[in-house]
């Protein structure tokens, strides 16, 4: 009798099978994003279940809306989150090389090369590879000046839809990472580009959008009373309601005289109402709360000429203390057990105004005391150019913030690829073991960047590639010739040049996440021989 | 198949036909089998992986038996006693829950031929028992002596575990931590107990394998609760485990506080602060300045207030502690927990050198070091680029750990890549000659069984298995007792040498648990089904 599978509550596939089905899998989803790579990639406009539009042409949120079902393929979406978070860019390229590998290594598992062979050959390739990254690829940035960091925000957004106006942004961006450096207690410095505050505004065109020296809330004043303007600034971050006082559960109100009711209602307004004078005794004119004001305490403030802001985001809030130097407050309480609220708690800025941007109120505060907060007020024509504006920035911030923290670039165009390329075919050929076939096929597989490049410009692939290779080669052999090392593509002429001297350039680091990454990613897949898909619950319950 | 035969009309059959007997017991090794054969080519450094999505749309990828069977929902009764084999395995020793289901596996086969041969189910059943008992001693007398004190054993033996792991790259960093975190754990009154719940596993998503490290203190998978003034890195630190709660107390149901007089609305309010004011003076008092909050379900651990009041204080809080984290944390700080208020004195603190928010990524984590008369207690915080390769490092580990303690346990090596099962094969054949009847017959057959482990071994590294066995065979034939198949180099050679070491715990109860699960399913000549 054979044996046969065993009996599962599903399906089971295991051999080869599984890991055609897998790559196949994994070929589709890179499929998907392959013509979105590089500066005359195109966009993908995504339609959901509820009819959401989004036009995008970044990989990581491509692969994120798409909802893939297949648990390899799941992998790869992974991969694209995991760039994103890590390094914030360069999610098409690694899906894309993911994907290539895959394909290349299922070429060799069906001409009889054992997978644990290949993996090793691979793993050794992508250290190799990293390994020459550092050692002979990355410049540091003091030698290219402070262009280079304008450079980096460039190449990024060069892809996306700004990039007509790229020039304008990636000074936009510069200024904006730089406006936020910052050096915590252990005396590194640090870019927290997520105190750069993004603003969407309707309307004017993309070149109008602008940086703001401040921080912009996105709320107005809470009343029409209230002052425009207020300068100095006093500020008083609460995390709390000025509302009327409630009793909490438990408590009940029961009242036999007619005049205590009035009496109870009147306290429960007095409470709030001796708070806000604590707040303006501390002597803050500027009140910003995450919660809810009354209406009827509104009127405290507009008679002593504060401006409130209530139902302030609480990041934005948190932003905002960090940036003025307040203390959020979320109660008043003191150590004896009464309500006070202290001065010190106050964060100081130049001057607070309500602006009008757009159609929109905006609460700014400019001149802040301790760090300075920048904001980003994107202006463009609808809503998915605002939002596709927004991914792109994101983006180039991230970059910008990686290079000045790693201080390394490479080229971009496809160099380093085509380098790394020529360099592990040469370290194959000096190989006897079984893995040399894998690492030649991993060198291979780099240069699936280039031809993409070039065919996403509708560019001659095999020509552009066979040059570039041809002077990387040089470059490797020849000591004087070593310049040369930094040439990639030029998509818009269909030439080679010198990317470095073109300011086509990528942090280093991420070049050496992106080939990290997708390796790990292929491995992991690889190394699958067998799937068992359990059938969902519903379907069928006890078995006997 | 087996079930598809007999389920439809078994429900209400009064009617017996013995010829069924025979088919039940062959349908069961079948079933049995199937699932043996579908873990085989997980087996050994080589071995495969296995993708399991799993009901509910989660994905594993996994080469861990025990794990593997686990989720695969098998339905065959007989078949889940493999299932059940392996989980058993996986509490003894904790690893070789592959080679004990295929082994299982094989020795089914075996029983299978012999039955169709006419020999009864209970001589089998005999002959399975005396197999186990033999193969134990001579499993004995192959196996090496080792001293705890020889780190680099331990190593060895952790590294062969590691390496049929998806994880394998890194065992030279797990191999040397499992062993350290064992080791730290072992009570010196005690040597021969390891209790590995002292050694916790805390898992962090971001970073990659490599930044996976043994921690000599605690480490928190929470961010440090805080209301304003971020309190995130206290030095000298004096920490209280708290198992009551800062927070205002509830009414019952059923009573409500009744409010006639505004004067009083004051009050609550009041109260209410003076009550947590109370509480953390009291805390103060004692010179805590690290709280750490058991999770509560009835009430909020901490209020807003309450936090405030705390970092007014200087206190740093950790809140939604685990119940069950409690034991251990008070074991590694050497304190006691405080159930009450009243309790809380200052002998019942614990003390580090250093609490500290250390963020991770985009995450963060709260690390304790530098614990004053730490318990015999270790933290390894692991690391992964992703979600399923975190889950496979850290079942990796647990199995690296688990042989080390069983080393701990039983204090001898045995040399690993197949060389222990053909010794045993061997050895076995030539009792055999010595057995009379019967018996003779089935331990031969037996001892054919345990060739599968090299045979497979070799299939999975890609290497000619049929032509590596006849070598391995004849090694061993010329009294080279260690030669073992190196799947590195494609190779016999000996095996003891290479390093390739693994502890004689797991070799032992794979063959004792494995026949005793064959004994059983033998045993079985009727299924009834009752709903």
């Amino acid at each position: 009798m054979a044996i046969g599978n065993p009996d599962i509550l599903g399906d089971r596939q295991s051999g080869q099978d599984v890991r055609t089905q897998n790559v196949m899998a994994c070929q589709a989803v890179g499929n998907i994003v392959k013509t979105s790579l590089g500066p005359v990639g195109l966009d993908k406009m995504l339609v959901d279940d509820i009819g959401d539009v989004t036009i995008t042409n970044d990989g990581a949120t491509i692969l994120k809306m798409l909802e893939v079902e297949h648990p390899a393929a799941k992998v790869l979406v992974e991969l694209a989150e995991l760039q994103d978070r890590e390094v914030g860019d360069g999610t098409t390229s690694v899906v894309i090389i993911a994907a290539e590998l895959l394909k290349r290594a299922n070429d060799l598992v069906r001409n009889k090369i054992h997978p644990t062979s290949i993996i090793s050959g691979y793993r050794l390739a992508m250290r190799e590879a990293c390994k020459y990254i550092e050692e002979k690829l990355a410049v540091k940035v003091e030698k290219l000046g402070k262009d280079s960091l304008v450079n980096c925000a460039k190449t990024s957004m060069s892809s996306k839809l700004i990039s007509g106006d790229s020039d304008f942004f990636a000074n936009l961006v510069v200024e904006a990472v730089q406006a936020c450096k910052m050096t915590n207690a252990r005396g590194e410095i640090k870019y927290p580009i997520k105190g750069i505050n993004i603003l969407k505004a309707h309307g004017k065109s993309a070149k109008d959008s602008y940086l703001l020296k401040g921080y912009a809330l996105n709320t107005g004043r809470a009343a029409q009373g209230m002052p425009m303007r207020v300068a100095p600034a006093r500020i008083a971050c609460l995390d709390f309601n000025l509302q009327k006082t409630k009793m909490q559960m438990g408590v009940q109100v029961l009242v036999s005289d007619p005049r205590e009711l009035e009496k109870i209602r009147q306290r429960e307004a007095d409470m709030t109402k001796e708070r806000i004078e604590k707040l303006l005794k501390a002597g803050a004119n500027v009140v910003l709360t995450t919660k809810g004001i009354d209406d009827m305490a509104l009127k405290y403030f507009v008679e002593a000429g504060a401006i409130a802001v209530r139902r302030v985001r609480k990041e934005d809030l948190r932003h905002v203390a960090k940036a003025t130097g307040a203390t959020a407050v979320s109660t008043f309480a003191d150590m004896e057990g009464d309500e006070t609220f202290d001065s010190s708690f106050l964060g100081h800025a130049d001057e607070v105004v309500e602006e009008r941007i757009a159609d929109d109120d905006v609460v700014m505060i400019k001149g802040t005391k301790n760090s300075s907060a920048v904001s980003l007020i994107l202006r463009g024509a609808n809503d998915y150019m605002l939002d596709e504006m927004d991914r792109a920035l994101h983006d180039a911030l991230c970059i910008v913030k990686r290079t000045l923290e790693s201080n390394t670039v490479v080229a971009g165009g496809g160099a380093v690829e085509a380098a790394l390329s020529v360099y592990l075919e040469y370290l194959a050929t000096t190989l006897g073991s079984r893995e040399q076939l894998a690492i030649a096929e991993f060198a291979e597989s780099l240069l699936i960047i280039p031809k993409v490049l070039s065919v996403n410009a509708a560019k001659d692939a095999t020509e552009l590639v066979a040059k570039l290779r041809a002077y990387h080669h040089t470059a490797q052999t020849k000591a004087d010739k070593k310049h040369l090392s930094s040439m990639g593509l030029d998509l818009v002429k269909g030439s080679v040049r010198n990317n470095l001297e073109a300011g086509v350039i990528e942090p280093a680091m991420s070049k050496v996440k992106i080939l990290q990454f997708a390796t790990e990613a292929a491995i992991t897949i690889l190394r699958i021989d067998d799937m068992i898909k359990l059938v969902k619950d519903e379907s069928q319950d006890g078995q006997d | 198949m087996a079930a598809i035969q007999s389920s439809p009309y078994s429900k209400t059959e009064s009617y017996v036909d013995n010829k069924r007997k025979d088919d039940i017991r062959m349908a069961n090794i079948n079933a049995a089998r199937s699932v043996a054969d579908a873990v085989r080519t997980s087996l050994g450094p080589k071995g495969m992986d296995k993708m399991i999505s799993t009901a509910s749309g989660e994905v594993i990828i996994t080469n861990d038996g025990a794990t593997i069977l686990n989720k695969m929902e098998v339905l065959q009764p007989a078949a889940k006693f493999l299932v059940e084999l392996s989980k058993s395995q996986d509490i003894v020793a904790g690893d070789g829950t592959t080679t004990v289901v295929v082994i299982a596996g094989a020795l089914l086969k075996q029983c299978q031929t012999l039955l169709s041969a006419g020999v009864h189910p209970t001589v089998i059943s005999e002959a399975l028992h005396k197999v186990s008992l033999k193969s134990i001693d001579v499993l004995t007398a192959m196996s090496v002596p080792v001293e705890l004190s020889d780190r680099e054993s331990l190593i060895k033996s952790a590294s062969t575990s590691l390496n049929s792991k998806v994880v394998s790259q890194y065992s030279s960093l797990l191999a040397p931590l499992a062993v350290d975190a064992v080791l730290n754990v072992v009570d010196p009154v005690k040597p021969d107990l390891v209790d590995l719940r002292d050694v916790k596993i805390v898992k962090k998503l971001g970073g990659t394998v490599d930044d996976t490290e043994l921690v000599k203190g605690l480490v928190f998978d929470k961010k440090v609760s805080h209301a304003s003034g971020r309190l995130t890195r206290v030095e000298n630190a004096k920490i209280g485990v708290i198992q009551f709660q800062i927070s205002p107390p509830k009414t019952d149901i059923e009573q409500s506080i009744v409010v006639s007089d505004y004067t009083q609305m004051d009050r609550i309010l009041k109260e209410e602060r003076n009550y947590i004011l109370g509480m953390i003076k009291k805390i103060k008092a004692t010179g805590c300045n690290v709280l750490l909050i058991q999770k509560s379900i009835l009430r909020d651990a901490v209020t807003e207030l309450s936090l405030h009041y705390l970092a007014k204080a200087k206190i740093l809080v950790v809140k939604d502690v685990e119940r069950d984290e409690i034991e251990f944390i008070t074991k590694t700080l050497n304190c006691l927990p405080i159930a009450n208020i009243e309790h809380f004195r200052a002998e019942k603190l614990g003390f580090a050198d250093l609490v500290e928010e250390v963020s991770l990524g985009e995450r963060k984590i709260v690390k304790i070091t530098g614990i004053k008369e730490m318990g015999r207690t270790t933290t390894v915080l692991v690391r992964g680029s992703n979600q399923l390769v975190l889950d496979e490092a850290e079942r990796s580990l647990h199995d690296a750990l688990c042989v080390v303690r069983c080393l701990v346990n039983k204090k001898f090596l045995i040399a690993g890549g197949g060389a222990p099962e053909i010794e045993l094969s061997r050895q076995l054949g030539a009792w055999a000659k010595v057995l009379q009847g019967m018996e003779g017959y089935c331990v031969k057959s037996f001892a054919e069984a345990l060739e599968v482990i090299p045979y497979t071994l070799a299939e999975n590294a890609g290497l000619n298995p049929i032509l590596i066995v006849t070598e391995l065979r004849n090694r061993h034939a010329q009294g080279e007792i260690n030669a073992g198949i190196n799947v590195r180099k494609g190779q016999i050679t000996n095996i003891l040498e290479e390093n390739v070491v693994q502890p004689l715990l797991v070799s032992t109860s794979a063959i004792s648990l494995a026949t005793e699960c064959v004994r059983m399913i033998l045993k079985i000549d009727d299924i009834v089904t009752v709903r």
